[in-house]
């Protein structure tokens, strides 16, 4: 059985993997079997750190062959290395999972033989995990870079969701700090799942007949380890989400731990990852193309949010009135966010909203009384200028709880997140 | 004006729905503890199936949802819960249809706000609950919600482990849920003794070092941890127990 020492030195070892995410898959439970997912996700716990629990993240190995330059687990580092067979994973995940501990796996490996050897035992674990042990619930596979299709297409019967991190912006990065991989093996497999999914969807393909990742693809990448900027970093985003179909792109921001002469000394700092994920869900939800964000040299202002920002620049286009303004301008006021504009949408079918309508529904006004109108009447400053100012004022409060957030130099370590 | 005392059962509530909806000048509750003054009357309600019964066919045929509200509006610790869900009932009446869409409407408001309570702490707990292993395979869950879900916890754990026997113990309200494999039973339950399993502490153990491990010791945010899983629940959390 598993010991206390491995598990902790596999779970150090994956814990800077971001994504925690266990929604998106509704897969039921089978007769005698343990588990099913809920397509929204579920919480298990939470630690110290405010981060949550959900999956139990571990890898097989932490023995790699790689020597990726950012990496903690790279081949060249000094660190305590452990394994654990397939059967210990099950086990583990079994007992965990019928606690209610967890709400699956989230099973990754370092490269410890060949790709291809290192992406067969992943696939042997999750077969096992799914036929032997008749596991119902959530998993999330790490794909290994420049591993066979077959075993990887094998492997993806058989989990929800698998992600292939592309780990640096550009090509020229990658080449620099993760010498052994190269934009292929990582775009190529991608592509190939897509294409899979597509397929499965065509075809109506159904869970447990054979149908790939349910619960999609995601990714991650190291900001600020590299020279790209947020504006080159936001068009690949809009480019996995929209050419690849990807569910997440997860950022993971750089801070110097390892010393090499390749990599920056200054850290890229947790606001520039904040304001990523910003842009990232504007992107997503809001209807905003990368272009109306973010130049294709320029970075994200730090002042404002996304949103702020943007409207600033378009100041001609508000105020919009609250009671007919249509979703898609609704979505782009800021302060106001998805779920806000949904309510507002459905409350004024039965009578125009006031400014009070609007604060007994719970609608943060704070910065969205600058951009709307309520039945005709402005509640915000007049000037640009003046509305500049108190959006920089918020601004800087909400920077300051940020920076608070993380506030510790050894945040470095996330920067490593999960590579692997 | 006049209360009329139910007991807390939607059946219960239904009958007093029936009863009090001419009533001007009403309230319906099942707290016991009611302050009264000069021309207040009480009237404990008698559940009455068939009133009960034509109250809710109404009601769905008004609003097909309108009773899963009320069912979760029920199971709420709010004090005026049940005063509450009359007055939406008699709002859905007055618009002869569904209403819950009126999201600027006070009583929609305060229906939505209770529920959305009820329905946050199901959710929480979906995560939050914890089971032991007792020497028999038996899995046991006590906890102590502020609503009374148990019924609800119970049918997602019923889907999830369909092969597994469970109780989950509302230790607060002295209900249990028991799910033996094919159907669930709310009973009554006081204390329970449980023989663990040879491997419970091998695996709690296992699950706090994970616990310890998985955190990033060198970006504390104790705030945002409580915000999401508050202090009261962490007596029933093994990675919670001050051993």
């Amino acid at each position: 059985m598993l010991d206390a020492e491995r598990l902790t030195i596999l779970t150090e070892s994956a814990k800077y993997d971001v994504s925690c995410s266990s929604s998106g898959s509704k897969r039921e439970n089978t007769k005698g079997g343990l588990g099913n997912s809920s397509v929204g996700g579920i919480c298990h716990s939470f630690t110290p750190d405010g981060r949550c629990i959900s999956l139990l993240k571990i890898l097989m190995s932490n023995e790699c062959l790689y020597d990726c330059e950012y990496c903690p687990n790279r081949r060249s580092a000094d660190v305590r290395r452990a394994s654990v067979t397939p059967d210990e994973i099950c086990n583990l995940t079994i007992n965990f999972y019928m606690r209610n501990y967890i709400e699956g796996l989230f099973l990754s490996s370092a490269v410890f033989d060949t790709p291809n050897r290192t992406m067969e035992l992943l696939c042997e674990t999750v077969v096992k995990l799914r036929k032997v042990y008749n596991f119902n619930g959530y998993i999330h596979l790490k794909g290994i870079p420049h591993a066979d299709d077959e075993i990887i297409m094998r492997a993806a019967k058989y989990v929800d969701r698998m992600s292939f991190n592309v780990e640096l912006p550009s090509e020229k990065s990658l080449k620099l700090l993760a010498p052994q991989k190269t934009k292929e093996s990582l775009l190529l497999p991608m592509k190939k799942l897509s294409t899979a999914q597509i397929y499965d969807k065509e075809n109506k393909v159904r869970r447990g007949k054979g149908m790939v990742i349910p619960a999609g693809q995601t990714t991650q990448m190291i900001i600020g380890a590299s020279p790209e900027s947020d504006g080159q970093i936001l068009r690949l985003t809009e480019a996995l989400y929209r050419k690849i179909g990807l569910k997440r792109v997860y950022y993971s921001s750089y801070v110097p731990v390892v010393e090499s002469p390749k990599l920056p000394t200054v850290g890229a700092g947790l606001l520039r990852e904040h304001r990523l994920y910003q842009a990232d869900w504007l992107i997503r939800f809001y209807g905003f193309d990368v272009g109306e964000i973010c130049g294709e040299g320029d970075n994200l202002p730090l002042d404002f949010d996304p949103k702020c920002a943007w409207a600033m620049r378009n100041m001609h286009l508000f105020p919009v009135e609250i009671n007919t303004a249509p979703l898609e301008t609704l979505l782009r006021v800021p302060g106001i966010g998805a779920k806000s504009a949904y309510r507002i949408i459905q409350a004024r079918r039965f009578g125009a909203l006031d400014f009070d309508n609007l604060a007994k529904m719970r609608i943060i006004l704070k910065r969205a009384k600058h951009f709307i109108t309520c039945k005709g009447k402005f509640y915000g400053l007049e000037s640009g200028n003046a509305v500049k100012a108190a959006l920089l004022l918020d601004g800087i409060r909400e920077n300051e709880q940020q920076l608070s957030m993380f506030s510790s130099p050894s945040v470095a370590l996330s920067a490593l997140t999960g590579e692997i | 004006m006049t209360y009329y005392i139910v007991d807390g059962t939607e059946e219960s509530f239904y009958t007093a729905v029936f009863e009090a909806y001419n009533d001007r000048d009403c309230i319906i509750t099942s707290e016991r503890s009611v302050q009264l003054g000069l021309g207040f009357e009480v009237k404990d309600v008698a559940t009455d199936g068939q009133k009960a019964a034509r109250v809710r066919a109404k009601l769905n045929e008004l609003d097909g949802g309108a009773e899963e509200d009320i069912s979760l509006l029920l199971r709420s610790n709010h004090a005026l819960k049940e005063n509450v869900a009359f007055e939406y009932i008699k709002l859905i009446v007055a618009h002869k249809g569904a209403v819950r869409a009126m999201l600027a409407n006070p009583v929609v408001i305060e229906m939505t706000e209770i529920r959305t309570r009820v329905f946050y702490e199901v959710h929480r707990l979906k995560g939050l609950l914890r089971f032991m292993e007792n020497a028999d395979g038996v899995l046991y869950a006590p906890y102590s919600p502020d609503n009374d879900i148990t019924d609800i916890l119970a049918r997602h754990f019923a889907a999830r482990f369909s092969s597994k026997k469970f109780v989950i113990h509302d230790v607060k309200r002295k209900r249990a849920a028991l799910f033996d494999g094919n159907e669930i039973v709310i009973t009554y339950a006081d204390s329970a003794d449980i023989y663990l399993s040879e491997y419970e502490a091998y695996f709690e153990n296992l699950w706090r070092q994970y616990y310890n491990s998985v955190n990033i010791a060198s970006r504390p945010h104790i705030k945002q941890m409580k915000g999401y899983m508050p202090v009261r629940y962490w007596k029933f959390l093994p990675e919670k127990k001050v051993k």
